[in-house]
């Protein structure tokens, strides 16, 4: 098994020339998803929820891979270490990098923002749509526009000045934290860009699908 | 090589839509639990409820074992990738150390090489940019010092260690060890 820490050169311990299917396919539906809620279709709409979930079924399927995934897909591959993070961008400005068999101790920090961040972008948007299923969103809608306002009583049925005042806190956490994903994505996007040049290293394909074959 | 490369190939296919039908599977499990806790809040006792969170729990530990199946598929997938690489590297092994027993020249060991990898005269003469006669009396000196009849015998020379054992009968393809 490969020790994430060792300090070898780039044969003994480097990233993987590509990550696996998992890690791949769930690092681009989150970015597509993300992008996709934050620019293009509108909070609170069937579409934004169901995407929503989506995310949060991609999210729940890394961590279940952190878990059983292989071994530079674990957790414990690249604990977090806010240290190590920073030694390792003292390094990144000096140009001499330390190679890591997975994320590196920066991209580690940077992966556990993200997940922290759609962790709670999800919970916040479950708490304001009251933890409906997007077929419950779509139930209700049809409801409403064939006339049955009953789906918006049963919203607002019961609900206290506190539930009131914590679906409003929900929301404002929903808003900011979403804008804070977006200012993470392109920190992320400048990371992988001065990574890839200070390891010469295209770290891109190692999230599409892999060196060119020789 | 290209058998063993295709079966890494469809190995690689098989890893690929392993994971995205765990995606899928994983987009359903995370809907259905989604209902289920909303049953649960409107009538935890109907027997609605109670065979959905059955068939929910199934497919939670579909998910599960599904990752755990495609973890085993990828780790065998690395394994048989480094057998190849191994065996490869032995093999260039075993031609290096038997070159150096033979105590072939550099242009011999090259020429040889390049015989072994299945170039006649005329195409090793074009690689090394040599005339066809010096390549030829290249390999007929190589035969002599291998004490080998000819390129057939040459090349079943490394070909006899791989398979390890002698051939039992006249037939070769009877021995399915290969």
């Amino acid at each position: 098994m490969a020790t994430p820490r060792t300090e070898a050169g780039p044969a003994a311990a480097s990233p993987p020339a590509l990550w696996d299917p998992v890690v791949r396919l769930t690092h681009w539906g989150i970015a597509a998803a993300v992008l996709l809620n934050a620019a293009l279709d509108e909070g609170g709409s069937l579409l934004h929820v169901a995407v929503g979930w989506i995310v949060m079924a991609l999210l729940l399927l890394r961590m279940v891979w952190g878990v059983l995934g292989p071994d530079e897909a674990r957790f414990a591959a690249f604990p977090p270490n806010p240290l190590a993070a920073l030694r390792h961008l003292r390094q990144l400005v000096s140009g001499r990098v330390r190679h890591y068999s997975s994320h590196n101790p920066a991209g580690a920090l940077m992966a556990y923002a993200f997940w922290a961040a759609l962790a709670t972008v999800t919970v916040s948007g479950l708490v304001m749509t009251g933890g409906a299923t997007p077929m419950q969103v779509a139930a209700d809608k049809a409801a409403v526009a064939s006339g049955d306002w009953s789906a918006l009583i049963r919203d607002s049925e019961g609900e206290s000045d506190r539930d009131d005042a914590f679906g409003e806190a929900a929301e404002e956490v929903h808003e900011v934290v979403a804008n804070l994903l977006l200012i993470l994505a392109a920190l992320h996007v400048a990371g992988v860009a001065l990574e890839s040049r200070a390891m010469r290293r295209n770290l891109v394909a190692a999230m599409l699908t892999g060196p060119r074959q020789k | 090589m290209t058998s063993a490369r295709d079966i890494l190939q469809s190995g690689r296919r098989q890893m690929a839509a392993l994971s995205i039908f765990l995606v899928i599977q994983t987009l359903g499990t995370v809907f259905f639990v989604g209902d289920v806790i909303a049953d649960l809040r409107e009538d935890p006792a109907s027997a609605h409820f109670i065979f959905e969170a059955i068939v929910t729990a199934a497919l939670v530990l579909g998910v599960i074992f599904g990752a755990f199946a495609l973890r085993r598929t990828i780790e065998l997938l690395r394994a048989q990738d480094q057998a190849l690489a191994v065996a490869r590297g032995a093999l260039s092994d075993v031609i290096e150390a038997q070159f150096q027993a033979w105590a072939l020249t550099p242009a011999e060991r090259d020429v040889g090489l390049l015989a072994l990898k299945g170039l006649d005269v005329a195409e090793i003469a074009e690689l090394r940019g040599a005339a066809q006669g010096t390549v030829r009396a290249q390999l007929t000196r190589i035969y002599s010092k291998a004490g080998v009849s000819g390129r057939a015998q040459f090349a079943a020379y490394f070909v006899e260690d791989l398979l390890g054992e002698a051939i039992p009968s006249a037939s070769p393809a009877a021995n399915p060890a290969a």
